[in-house]
């Protein structure tokens, strides 16, 4: 079994505000934060598996750079996550969020199994890592 | 819009890993050792009015996502915790007046790790902290999972 990693960048702007709370416990819990801002974004994805015989590759990375590109970028690159991307209308468009959210449009499109990391750096220094629910103890 | 996520879903597992920095100062070296034999086990590491590093720290910790920050839950208390135990007791010191026999032989980074992950995992919530990489330049670094501590 091989790990193989694509590393891409984006850049999006958010913004941190729950809705449950005012303007003043927002500001309190999330600082500067409630402000619009922005990220340049760098994504790590693993995918793993065992070369092919015939290729010598577990993935083309070509294709993954393109599935991450459909997926991923389109969707996300100079966007505003919280207006924007649909899966921020629920839930806080963090690190960790986004982590969980490119999991799930990275996923459907690889053989079961096959993704095994999805590593979002926010800032430098900082990042998150998510292997999916109950893939890993 | 709330900021919970779906009932339907499951919390996320996630880790993060956050980045810190200290300067120190330390000597490697063995009291029962000779001073040939410290020479010839540590090298320069063992000159006699010590060197120093800015060691690079990467703490990552795992846990669930809380539903109304969207944060793995209790990250915005690990810059204070490894602040109060890790940084103001490291930065700026010499190592070698901390780090005790009881903690290892000399301040090798193998010994300075284990000692960081005591001081950190004793403050964080239990099984929250995982992994701790702590490098001495760019081009010695050292790991530890949860699952190594013997």
């Amino acid at each position: 079994m091989i790990r193989v990693t694509k590393r891409v960048e984006f850049c999006a702007a958010h913004r941190y505000v729950n809705p449950r709370w005012d303007e003043e416990e927002n500001r309190r819990r999330f600082g500067k934060a409630v402000n619009l801002h922005g990220h340049n974004y760098v994504l790590e994805v693993t995918i793993q598996g065992t070369p092919a015989p015939d290729t010598g590759m577990v993935m083309d990375l070509k294709a993954l750079k393109d599935l991450i590109g459909d997926t991923v970028l389109d969707r996300l690159d100079h966007k505003n996550l919280n207006v924007d991307v649909p899966a921020f209308a629920d839930r806080l468009p963090t690190p960790e969020n986004l982590a969980v959210v490119i999991w799930g449009l990275i996923a459907p499109r690889l053989t079961d199994g096959g993704l095994h990391r999805v590593r979002l750096h926010e800032d430098d220094g900082t990042y998150v890592d998510y292997y999916g629910e109950g893939c890993r103890s | 819009m709330s900021a919970r996520l779906a009932s339907t879903e499951k919390t996320p597992i996630v880790e993060v890993t956050q980045s810190f920095r200290f300067s120190a100062a330390h000597r490697m070296h063995n009291p029962r050792l000779s001073a040939e034999e410290n020479r010839r086990l540590y090298g320069r590491c063992n000159h006699v009015n010590g060197h120093g590093h800015t060691y690079r720290l990467a703490v990552t910790i795992r846990g669930p996502i809380a539903d109304e920050t969207g944060s793995l839950e209790g990250r915005e208390l690990l810059a204070d915790v490894v602040r109060q135990r890790v940084l103001e007791r490291f930065d700026q010191a010499n190592l070698d007046d901390l780090i005790t026999p009881a903690d290892g032989v000399t301040s090798t980074t193998e010994v300075l790790t284990l000692v960081v992950w005591r001081l950190l995992d004793e403050a964080l919530p239990p099984g929250r902290l995982v992994r701790l990489r702590v490098e001495e330049t760019p081009n010695n670094f050292f790991e530890m999972d949860r699952g190594d501590r013997g």
